[in-house]
């Protein structure tokens, strides 16, 4: 199955919910967790928050690890360094590799920093996975927040998708003549799908600028509001 | 209504685009624009509301020339509506609804008029219900008819569409013809670039031939269609119907010169010739 984020934000049982409810929630989660740095409180959130996220709004568990996975990976790489890397007091183990060691400060900025983020993730994934990026744009937007983030916002949210569908695409068309064969070919063809993204964005943005220009388009994105029904 | 006059433009220096292109639109027309890949096609329609400027010859709309002045391109982008090949590159917020509100919004009309709008545009291409959609889920069919909707709410004089029915199954492109036979019917101009050729007869009233930055050809789609030297200049061929007709005049049967360009013509020549063997 394809992990696709807007259409579980488009299909599941909070998507209606009033997105001001939700923004502010998860931003005061956020706070919360990130000032009080407990790692009973991280657990508490972690738990919380996934079963809001999957028992609530009823999104499934295969999706919900998906999500995880990437800033997970990025996570354990950043605790890593902050664990043999930094610091200044006791040491507690040596790993005997370039005189590389653990210290009693590293290590407890590694975990807390671990119990914080995961605790963190939750409650972003519960705006992430519940609201359509329209919805979010639009509170924003009414909360004052200057337009030229929103339309930044809605123009790169714009440009995911025509991305990830011509990435696609141009990997399925590498793959076909057998460019992910070896390793040697994988970096070239990688190597070749990112230059030719480039190009292509490049590209892209001409286009829209012409489109959005045909209908009339005066550097500002205006805001439309929908009919009350 | 809509005139062009001895347009030329060119990319750089080795490639002119457009070597002088001169046409003339009339209201209410429908009309095709043949031509092979390359031949300038978009490059015309871009100039028609002021995306390019040329590097020669004016545009006019209803007499008035293009200016390309704030005021005058606002002008000209609010009557010459265009709809891009790939609706991907039109269509860019994240609903349908606020992507179809984006034109008439920058025209400056108030939210209620708007509203209307979009409703209305949404209900003419037949997207009643998809107005909270995401336009990334939806099909390529639905996905062009979102983007006729985003130019219908401007009101536009004259629609101009490149290859509209590109990437289309057949279905899709039968119900897009249709649409477009009822907007012009309710009085807008259409100009349409297209290679399919069985198709133009249809609902063509004239038909342009573009080959290499020149107009070539301005007629009828049955004056075009008889001159094969034309044809073969841009890299066109007859219906596929007129072509079966062609083929049996080799075989003995006199056409008396009328060869039928669309299937109902070709049902009526058909009896006609059973009728007299």
């Amino acid at each position: 199955m394809k992990f696709d984020m807007d259409y579980i934000a488009h299909h599941n049982e909070l998507t209606e919910t009033n997105p001001y409810l939700k923004l502010f929630l998860t931003i005061i989660l956020l706070i919360v967790t990130l000032a009080l740095d407990n790692l009973y409180f991280d657990v508490f959130i972690f738990v919380t928050m996934s079963i809001v996220i999957l028992v609530i709004a009823k999104i499934n568990i295969k999706s919900y690890l998906k999500f995880l996975t990437i800033p997970v990976a990025f996570l354990v790489i950043t605790c890593l360094f902050l664990m043999f890397f930094f610091g200044k007091g006791n040491v507690i183990y040596e790993t005997g590799i370039f005189g590389i060691v653990v210290r009693d400060d590293s290590l407890h900025y590694a975990v807390y920093t671990f119990m914080r983020v995961m605790g963190c993730f939750p409650c972003l994934g519960f705006l992430a996975l519940t609201t359509p990026i329209a919805k979010i744009l639009h509170c924003l937007a009414n909360l004052k927040v200057p337009r030229i983030i929103i339309e930044i916002g809605l123009l790169m949210y714009n440009a995911i998708f025509i991305f990830l569908n011509e990435i696609d695409t141009m990997r399925k068309a590498q793959d076909t003549r057998l460019g992910y064969h070896s390793y040697w070919s994988s970096f070239k063809s990688l190597g070749a799908l990112t230059s030719t993204i480039f190009l292509r964005s490049l590209d892209k943005s001409e286009t829209l600028q012409f489109a959005l220009d045909s209908r009339g388009y005066t550097g500002e994105l205006p805001l439309y509001e929908p009919k009350e029904d | 209504m809509l005139e062009v006059k001895n347009l030329k433009y060119s990319y750089n220096s080795e490639y002119q685009a457009l070597k002088g292109v001169s046409l003339k639109v009339n209201k209410g027309e429908m009309i095709a624009l043949l031509g092979k890949n390359g031949a300038g096609k978009s490059t015309l329609f871009l100039h028609l509301n002021g995306i390019y400027k040329p590097d020669e010859g004016q545009v006019f709309i209803d007499g008035e020339e293009l200016k390309y002045d704030k005021k005058s391109l606002l002008k000209f982008r609010q009557k010459v509506g265009i709809v891009f090949q790939n609706p991907d590159d039109q269509i860019f917020a994240p609903t349908v609804e606020e992507d179809v509100a984006f034109g008439p919004l920058n025209l400056g009309l108030s939210m209620e008029e708007v509203q209307d709008r979009v409703e209305e545009a949404l209900a003419r291409v037949g997207m009643t219900g998809f107005e909270k959609k995401a336009p990334h889920h939806l099909s390529g069919g639905q996905k062009k008819r979102v983007a006729i909707a985003g130019i219908l709410a401007m009101k536009p004089e004259i629609m101009v569409l490149d290859e509209p029915t590109a990437g289309l199954d057949p279905q899709g492109v039968v119900n897009l013809s249709a649409l477009l036979d009822e907007l012009n019917e309710e009085g807008i101009t259409i100009l349409i670039s297209t290679h399919e050729v069985d198709l133009v007869p249809n609902y063509a009233d004239r038909v342009f031939v573009l080959v290499d930055g020149k107009l070539i050809a301005d007629g009828t789609p049955k004056d075009i269609f008889a001159q094969p030297d034309i044809l073969e200049k841009a890299n066109l061929k007859v219906p596929i119907v007129t072509d079966l007709f062609q083929q049996l005049e080799e075989e003995g049967f006199d056409m008396e010169g009328d060869y039928p360009l669309t299937i109902s013509e070709a049902k009526d020549k058909f009896l006609k010739l059973l009728n007299k063997n």
